[in-house]
């Protein structure tokens, strides 16, 4: 038997993630190390105060459990993670644990002091919210005067320091028509960047952050821009064995951002081979998807990994078996997310409005004539059946009342 | 040009890895390139600890594998040059520490 090393991103992390999701290894985590935040977006959807954050110990805890069942990739966010005062402990630990290290962070804090520490800890990415290039329209967003500037100053910083850096740009009623500026700040810097439509309500369930959510017909300018779909960089054969090398424009700012065919009929990777941590311990298959399985501080990761029924039905998902969706004809046009259908819909395995509608443009602007949604399909349908009983009974409290 | 067989060998300490069901997959932070070991490649890599050289890593492969010890000396040989190619080992020096 000879022992062999294969490298290049792309067929090793479709291998690792066709292995994991089979076996529902834990790969990839996002732990939230802090809710509290120096900068306060309007469309955020946390609440900014400490509710008892897992103390260093029990975050040291975690990262051993996590590294105990094969947990490799691990990003670090909050709120802002700077406001940890045990930051590099928590780091140090990762780094001793051999996890591959991203963060998210709005950059305010950092210094070439911090950089070098970062870099000495072993992280390896930093993903960075930037909303404008003109600092009105950011710190507009960031409630922070004088933020875009202290971000931008932070990214050379980061490079310098031998870390990546990805511009996260989640888009919204006041920064719309900013992509554009966004897109060429992260080619002047030589980063890639991300677009996110998704405006998500708080994690309580409450609506807030969707005021902020620009309409589907205000994102139609968006989603025909040719600069979006045309001007994609062709890989270099070093950029094209890297992880992630070429990320998509669009995509979610608060998943892993691992993407692969792999998933095949799965809604996505969330508790198949994802998971998120909060900052108080509890276990979600996703930040985006609020059904806590269990919590760190009264039970190990393994047995809520593994036994946890909320993780196990949700394994048991299968696009191709959705009751609405399975049978739309713009499936393929569709980024429906099991969690956005559970908080916007009220249910995990349903449609919701915002997706279809995003889908019947996407479609339209495929060329598909007149593209309509499994779920408006249901809805027509169920309209015409309803209405004529309905101006029965209008007529005949029309006519009571003469 | 090889390697003396009696040099010791550490891993690159700037490496992110993990053994997931006998496989284990390595990420360079510099450039973030993915590495992939099969069983036996994962076997030698957890008995990589800055003190073993490749004879007695060689030892150690011929021990838990059906494999004789030549064969087993020259695949260890042909994996721990592989790796260091790729800068995911490193040497040690005779007095200890890890050689560039």
């Amino acid at each position: 038997m000879t022992a062999t090393l294969a490298a290049g991103a792309t067929p090793v992390m479709d291998r690792l993630i066709s292995r994991t999701v089979q076996k529902h290894r834990p790969l990839s985590v996002h732990f939230d190390l802090t809710y509290r935040c120096n900068e306060r977006c309007v469309h955020c959807y946390l609440d900014h105060d400490d509710h008892g954050e897992l103390t260093t110990a029990e975050c040291l805890k975690v990262l051993d459990d996590l590294a105990r069942s094969g947990a490799l990739f691990l990003t670090f966010s909050g709120g802002e993670i700077f406001l940890r005062p045990d930051l590099y402990e928590i780091l140090a630990a990762a780094r001793r644990l051999h996890f591959d290290i991203s963060l998210k962070s709005n950059a305010l804090l950092v210094t070439p002091e911090r950089a070098a520490r970062l870099r000495e800890f072993g992280v390896r990415r930093v993903q960075i919210s930037v909303y404008s290039d003109i600092p009105a329209v950011h710190d507009a967003i960031t409630k922070v005067p004088g933020s875009l500037q202290r971000t931008l100053a932070a990214i050379p910083i980061l490079l310098e320091h031998g870390m990546q850096v990805k511009l996260a740009c989640p888009l919204m009623q006041e920064n719309l028509m900013a992509y554009r500026g966004v897109m060429a700040l992260a080619e002047k810097l030589g980063v890639p960047y991300i677009l996110d439509l998704t405006i998500t309500p708080m994690m309580d369930g409450s609506s807030g952050p969707l005021a902020h959510r620009a309409s589907v017909l205000s994102l139609l300018p968006v989603l025909r821009d040719p600069a979006l779909h045309a001007c994609k960089p062709q890989p270099s054969a070093a950029a094209a064995s890297a992880v992630n090398a070429l990320p998509p424009a669009f995509g979610s700012a608060v998943s892993s951002g691992i993407e692969s065919l792999a998933y095949e009929d799965l809604p996505c990777s969330a508790g198949h081979n994802s998971c998120y941590i909060s900052p108080y311990g509890d276990v979600f298959p996703c930040v985006q998807l609020p059904q806590a399985a269990g919590n760190l501080r009264r039970e190990k990761f393994e047995d809520i990994w593994y036994h946890a029924p909320q993780l196990e039905r949700l394994r048991a998902i299968r696009e191709s078996q959705l009751p609405t969706c399975a049978g739309c004809e713009i499936r393929s046009y569709c980024e429906r997310c099991p969690g956005l259908a559970l908080m916007e819909g009220g249910d995990l395995l349903g449609a919701y409005e915002r997706a279809c509608a995003l889908a019947e443009e996407k479609a339209r602007l495929a060329g598909f004539d007149a593209p309509l949604s499994a779920f408006h399909r249901e809805r027509e349908i169920a309209s015409i059946q309803t209405t004529p009983e309905a101006e029965f009974a209008s007529l005949a409290s029309d006519s009571g009342s003469d | 040009m090889s390697t003396p067989a009696a040099v010791s060998w550490q891993k690159n300490p700037a490496l992110a890895w993990r053994e997931i069901d006998d496989e284990t997959v390595i990420i360079s932070p510099n450039d973030s390139v993915m590495h992939e070991l099969n069983d036996t490649g994962s076997f030698l890599w957890k008995n990589i600890d800055g003190k073993k050289s490749a004879t007695e890593l060689a030892d150690l492969l011929a021990e838990n594998y059906e494999v004789t010890p030549d064969i087993a000396l020259s695949d260890t040989q042909a994996l721990l040059e592989e790796m260091s190619s790729r800068k995911l080992v490193v040497t040690v020096p005779a007095g200890g520490g890890v050689s560039p």
